[in-house]
């Protein structure tokens, strides 16, 4: 076996109920070398990642890293860390109350010759890395109290404290970071190329990784599309491996005539989140939403849907401008809002699939607070058949349904109140091309019955074949309003290309993805 | 094509199967526990001593079904014995002290408890402080106001009538009992038939969640901690019917024997789930091994032991079938 050689990752799959998130990727990286990892959002670069650190178990195949001459694979997190693998997430990872020496040495206190834990060392030594990395603040800072750039750079600066280090994992580290920044990155990743510790850096910015990495991995849909040398490629040849694939038939629906004005925003705001947001819903149409991570788009809707304020602008339903203070709220004036993450705050996971298409609709079938139970189990018998969600009975816990079943549920439970005006965010996530296709036949159902649909993807396909006008958002503003016709003769590196336009007038680093 | 191979069989294992499990197992448990005493000791299935336990269940039972109400939402009151305690005194004090009729005590002591729920109501919510600590700091201000109101001495002379209350029995079945069991029953129906039942539900499963489906988290919260505050001097009334007085001490304790009746009735410690019924079988339990303890002449020491070891037992299961799912 070729000693050159540091992380063998051979046929690795990973499934998860109804989703087959990793199929089979194959590649080896060697000593010193830094490695890009590229794909669309939900390409399968996280699971890897995950996998890779121990953090999910493997459906198939198997990742060894070596140790010395020896082949191991690291069964969990911390077996990861022992084995001198470590990673460095897209969020701040890290414990905000302590100091920034108490972070570097967490876990590993070195101790003094009485076993008293020496924190006049570790200040020092922690200080000696601090002004390595030029970040000009005190050891004794605590992490609450840095800006978010400064929190992203103790993270990253936090991995070169640890002694035997073979494998660093970098995901979007400078999502959060200024250019002085990215340079001192830029120059501990080549200090640690020349240790022979081998990096993987994963990034949506392709000029860095052209510029930094020696290879790059393409994933798409969790499969292996090819690894290249950084020579060998340039940035148009990258986007057309991430995105380029013929329109598929799932997104081939009917579509309706725009009719009356349903919903406006004008000019509205969030601090910290977007600005000077404007935009139109008309009946019958689908308007898709695009952007790049941390573009603000899930921020937008739920303004709308009243979980955040708005704090200028405003919004305007049928015409007439409406102030929505919560959720109820929105709801009561016509709006359904299919949340991102719907194990977070779509679904109660652990009550039935009864309860869950009733859940926001309650007071429409009881009188003086008594349920009809009569009618709870009525409707819930109605969408398991109108819209084919698959469970052996209405008392089925939500939590053992699949995926595309769960996402399904959560749009029998919008359903249920009969809204004018629904929001997809990203509706076909963890869903099999199955339930996709029949997601998609219940939005071209709900269009024809002049309803609007706002829809939010991260899969360009997907937000391109079926939305009827398109906006495209980067960093909390609307970039470009792309029409029916102008988006057809568009390819997706074309709307990528928009999306990735980094204004002049940056917002604070606040911007949460 | 979505579901899984493996979903006709996982049906029979729902959340209503679940419970039932737990209620079942729980009635063996009894049974066992039922035949072991009588079998053993002379005056377990003694007419007085059968009594005597359904009375002792009454008052913790009625406190029991309040926290499964507030565990479900994913909270817990510590401060229901010290509740029960002041509503116990409020009954003493009116009548005996301020020379109130007895409907109007018994008025005096159920504000007493909506007020303490609101209380707790209000410091979660608003200052969203956990339930544990906030209701905590309710039980130590209450023990200190009733020695206060009380001077730490015990209230006697309590109406006779209402004191005979608790010796009466309808059939077999005690007064204390009755109120116990229409509780329970009102408890069920309302967890079962109300919007909010499934709001409780809801908010136990997820903060977002619930807020997302325009449930209001606020009024929930003010709702569920002060209709547990309703339930918990329902529970020092009939104290104070018991004890014909009112001590500082009443209501001592009973909180970690309520909260183990829920767990024990399968209520989830991270809410989202609980059962009147189970609740019911689980006070029931928690009794009736105190009652054999005695039966079999173990000293009190030693059962305090054992009673603690079934509650650790009790929340340690619960954490097992969150593991296995």
């Amino acid at each position: 076996m070729n000693d050159d050689i540091l992380l063998r990752v051979e046929g690795v799959e990973k499934s998860y109920p109804g989703v087959r998130a990793l199929k089979g990727i194959t590649t080896f990286i060697r000593k010193g070398e830094v490695r890009a990892l590229i794909g669309e959002n939900g390409a399968g670069k996280s699971t890897l990642i995950k996998c890779i650190m121990g953090v999910e178990t493997l459906s198939k195949g198997k990742i060894e890293i070596n140790v010395d001459g020896r082949w191991c694979a690291p069964r969990n997190a911390i077996d990861a860390k022992r084995l001198g693998m470590y990673a460095n997430y897209q969020h701040v990872n890290i414990a905000k109350d302590l100091s920034i020496a108490e972070n570097y040495y967490l876990g590993r206190w070195v101790k003094n010759r009485c076993g008293v834990i020496d924190w006049n060392l570790m200040n020092r030594q922690s200080q000696q890395v601090i002004d390595k990395f030029q970040l000009h603040v005190d050891a004794k800072a605590k992490i609450r109290d840095l800006p978010v750039a400064l929190q992203a750079m103790v993270t990253i600066s936090k991995i070169s404290v640890n002694e035997k280090i073979r494998l660093v994992v970098f995901d979007e580290p400078t999502a959060l970071l200024e250019n002085d920044k990215v340079e001192i990155l830029f120059r501990f990743i080549r200090e640690l190329k020349q240790q022979g510790i081998a990096v993987i850096y994963i990034s949506h910015r392709l000029e860095e990784i052209i510029d930094i990495c020696d290879t790059v991995t393409v994933l798409k849909d969790g499969a292996y599309v090819e690894t290249r040398p950084v020579c060998d490629v340039d940035k148009e040849y990258l986007i057309s491996k991430m995105v380029g694939r013929p329109m598929e038939d799932i997104y081939r629906i009917s579509h309706y005539p725009a009719g009356a004005g349903l919903m406006r925003a004008e000019g509205i705001s969030v601090p910290n989140q977007f600005e000077n947001m404007s935009f139109a819903l008309h009946a019958g149409e689908i308007l898709g939403f695009f952007g790049l991570v941390g573009a603000g788009r899930s921020e937008v809707m739920r303004a709308i849907f009243g979980v955040t304020r708005i704090t200028k602008g405003q919004v305007c339903i049928k015409g007439k401008p409406v102030k929505i203070r919560s959720p109820k709220d929105a709801m009561k004036r016509g709006i359904g809002f299919l949340t991102e993450d719907r194990r977070l705050d779509g679904l109660a996971l652990e009550q039935t699939m009864r309860i869950n298409v009733n859940m926001n609709s309650y007071d429409m079938i009881s009188k003086w607070g008594i349920i009809s139970l009569a009618r709870e189990n009525q409707r819930a018998e109605e969408h398991r058949k109108r819209i084919r969600i698959v469970t052996p009975s209405t008392q089925q816990l939500v939590s053992r349904l699949s995926g595309g079943n769960q996402q399904k549920v959560v749009i029998a439970k919008l359903l249920c109140r009969q809204p004018d005006i629904l929001i997809f965010d990203e509706p076909t996530v963890g869903v099999d091309v199955g339930a996709k296709e029949e997601i998609f036949q219940i939005i071209q159902n709900l269009t024809r019955q002049g309803k609007g649909v706002i829809l939010i993807s991260s899969y360009l396909p997907e937000v391109m074949g079926l939305s009827d006008r398109l906006v495209v958002m980067a960093e909390g503003r609307v970039v470009d309003t792309i029409g029916k016709e102008r988006l057809e003769r568009m390819t997706e590196e074309d709307v990528l290309r928009i999306a990735s336009m980094t204004g002049q007038s940056k917002l604070s680093t606040g911007v949460a993805s | 094509m979505t579901s899984q191979p493996a979903s006709g069989n996982q049906a029979r294992f729902n959340a209503r199967h679940l419970l039932k499990q737990t209620e079942i197992s729980l009635l063996m448990v009894i049974t066992v526990l039922f035949l072991i005493a009588s079998l053993g000791t002379a005056n377990f299935i003694s007419a007085y001593n059968l009594t005597n336990i359904l009375k002792q269940s009454a008052v913790i039972g009625v406190i029991a079904i309040a926290q499964t109400y507030v565990i479900i939402t994913g909270g817990i009151d510590i401060s229901c014995g010290a509740v029960a305690g002041m509503s116990t005194l409020m009954v003493a004090l009116s009548q005996a002290v301020w020379g109130l009729p007895v409907w109007l005590s018994l008025v005096v002591a159920l504000a007493a408890g909506l007020i303490c729920g609101l209380f707790n109501a209000f410091v979660i919510h608003e200052f969203n402080v956990p339930p544990m600590i906030a209701t905590l700091g309710t039980q130590t201000i209450l023990r200190g106001l009733i020695k206060v109101f009380s001077n730490g001495g015990t209230v006697s002379g309590i109406n006779k009538g209402f004191a005979a209350f608790a010796t009466g029995s309808v059939g077999f079945v005690p007064n204390l009992a009755v109120v116990w069991l229409l509780v329970a029953v009102f408890g069920a129906l309302l967890l079962k038939y109300s919007t909010f039942g499934r709001s409780i539900l809801v908010l136990g499963s997820g903060r977002e969640v619930a807020r997302l489906s325009g449930i209001s988290i606020r009024r929930t919260n003010y709702l569920v901690y002060g209709f547990a505050g309703l339930l918990f001097s329902i529970a020092g009334i009939l104290l104070a019917s018991r004890m014909n007085c009112a001590t500082p001490t009443a209501g001592m304790g009973y909180e970690m024997n309520a909260i183990a009746a829920s767990v024990l009735g399968g209520a989830s410690l991270s809410g989202g789930a609980g059962s009147i019924v189970g609740t019911l079988l689980g006070t029931l339990l928690i009794i009736l091994i105190d009652n054999i303890g005695i039966q079999f002449g173990v000293d009190p020491f030693t059962m305090e032991v054992v009673t603690g070891l079934v509650i650790v037992t009790a929340v340690v299961v619960d954490q097992l079938k969150k593991r296995a799912k």
